[in-house]
């Protein structure tokens, strides 16, 4: 199973496109790409806030796919979707399937969504689905949830406020090299440190940025990839967990079901750690990569601190594990769920079309997406061919 | 750290459309915290307890969980000052203490803000108790306070 089509839609600020036109922009911008037409595409996967998204979206689209997919699991959804779509073409459910996603968050809602601006207020709390219900009374916002998790790890293993600083600042790094990305100027870990604290122990620079974007992944059989445009990019694994919903239902907040997702992926794929050139990893906030990490098992449990500031930095372009090599959601785009920009980034990766931002020779690459509040893990394996 | 000095706040002021407004299946809670009591739910098949309130036992899946008035009493498991909410009357009050907090009453863990707590003064591990709030005529909500 490979992929052989990627598109981004114009961004990261686009106030005259809407959702779905992003959606469909990064959709014809994939099969130009792929080299395919959409009377090619015969599965569709797509998540949005709505329910129908995917059927909506087909009808948008002009396609009338045979394979429909939608699971809704936060960022991650998308993960989810390539390890259905690998099995589904692998068993001949579909023959090439189409993930797409955009959305106009920043222009439609403003940059205050995960501090409850955004539509959050004046709304009946009460009304909303459990466990929201007894939540949202406290004050507790979506930054807050993901600072409780920091607070818990830097409690039990010492990590620092620096040391999670220091993914917002090699972040960036990356970031200066994509003429795309959002923010690109270089940071220091005290412009980290100084910036707003927006639910201690994270500070403004520690969560990702609100953006428009929209992004389109194709997959389809080996036999068919062989007549298409690029180089294929072969899915080698894949699997994907949950663990909780709300943030207090999270028994364990210094642990992830990336530590259930990693390994079984990685097992599937025949690989291990060491064997992985690049991730394109989720960072919703700088926690996020941290706790994974740890969970996928780049680093000791508690170690997470040391691995990414060790060697200078070992998330950067020549370090250990180069690590969201477009800026990320922390700097370059984050349009409310970012985990099909994964997939993109790490096809690129391997088809060695990363410019400036290029690891050498990567051959296996990891595309990591996480949902909720640390709520699902999904991590997919691609390969180049020899690999 | 928080953006600005901590002082305590006023948090009786419950807007309108903060008000519980109970399904059958949390009514008990939030009548429980209306006159002081912080209810939860014991299973009599395995032995813990939980909290929010299902029809299952979330711990062994079985259909015997019962309301119980919990101790109050617990540790803080973790905690963030929020230091920018957007909705008001969240963002009069801040920097606050919002606790995860596992209560005594082994398997319920309930989150929960600590108006009276001096950010400065949070600490994992410690030992906390639940104090009531009105909400509207009958409903309360359930804060922490720090237990000395």
């Amino acid at each position: 199973m490979c992929i052989v089509g990627v598109g981004l839609s114009d961004g990261p600020v686009t106030p005259d496109l809407s959702a779905v036109m992003l959606e469909a922009q990064s959709f014809r911008r994939a099969l130009d790409d792929a080299g395919l037409e959409k009377g090619d595409i015969d599965g569709l996967a797509s998540a949005g806030y709505g329910g129908m998204h995917e059927v909506a979206l087909a009808e948008y689209l002009g396609l009338t796919p045979t394979w429909l997919e939608s699971s809704s699991v936060g960022g991650s959804s998308f993960e989810f979707h390539a390890m259905h779509a690998y099995r589904a073409i692998q068993n001949g459910d579909a023959e090439v399937v189409a993930i797409v996603y955009g959305n106009n968050q920043l222009s439609a809602s403003g940059r205050t969504l995960g501090t409850g601006g955004g539509g959050g207020g004046g709304r009946g709390a009460m009304s909303l689905p459990l466990p929201m219900s007894y939540e949202f009374p406290t004050g507790l916002t979506l930054v807050g949830a993901y600072a409780m998790a920091a607070q818990r790890h830097m409690y039990e293993y010492g990590t620092t406020a620096e040391q999670l600083a220091s993914i917002a600042v090699q972040t960036r790094e990356h970031a200066a090299r994509n003429p795309y990305a959002m923010y690109r100027d270089p940071i220091t870990v005290d412009d980290v440190m100084s910036s707003r604290s927006v639910a201690a122990p994270l500070h403004k620079l520690d969560c990702c940025v609100i953006s428009d974007g929209g992004c389109c992944v194709i997959m389809t059989t080996e036999e068919r990839a062989r007549d298409l445009s690029h180089r294929p990019v072969f899915v080698r694994g894949a699997a994907g967990g949950t663990t909780h919903h709300s943030i207090a239902a999270m028994a364990d907040m210094t642990h992830t079901a990336a530590a259930v997702s990693g390994p079984k992926a990685f097992a599937d794929a025949g690989i291990t750690p060491a064997d992985v050139d690049m991730l394109a990893m989720y960072d919703s906030f700088t926690y996020t990569v941290l706790v994974v990490l740890e969970d996928l098992g780049f680093a000791p449990k508690g170690e997470g601190g040391a691995f990414v500031t060790d060697n200078g930095g070992n998330l950067r372009l020549g370090g250990a594990l180069p690590t969201k090599n477009d800026g990320g959601g922390l700097s370059a785009t984050h349009p409310g769920m970012r985990g099909l920009f994964l997939l993109c980034e790490a096809t690129r990766q391997l088809r060695g079309e990363a410019g400036d931002s290029q690891v050498p020779g990567a051959e296996i690459a990891v595309a990591h997406g996480s949902g909720g509040w640390l709520s699902t893990q999904g991590t997919v394996v691609l390969g180049t061919e020899g690999s | 750290m928080a953006n600005t000095t901590w002082e305590a706040r006023d948090w009786s002021d419950v807007p309108k459309w903060l008000v519980p407004r109970p399904t059958a299946e949390d009514r008990e809670f939030w009548l429980g915290a209306g006159r002081g009591e912080l209810r939860i739910q014991h299973c009599t098949n395995c032995g813990r307890y939980q909290h929010y309130a299902r029809l299952l036992c979330s711990h062994c899946g079985k259909q015997t969980v019962a309301w119980v008035t919990a101790s109050g009493n617990g540790t803080l498991y973790s905690f963030t000052v929020i230091g920018q909410n957007g909705v008001p009357p969240f963002n009069e009050r801040v920097p606050f203490v919002v606790a995860t907090v596992d209560l005594d009453e082994d398997g319920a863990r309930v989150i929960a803000p600590m108006p009276t707590l001096d950010p400065a003064d949070a600490r994992i591990g410690m030992r906390v108790h639940a104090t009531y709030r009105a909400a509207g005529d009958e409903f309360g909500f359930v804060d922490f306070a720090a237990t000395r």
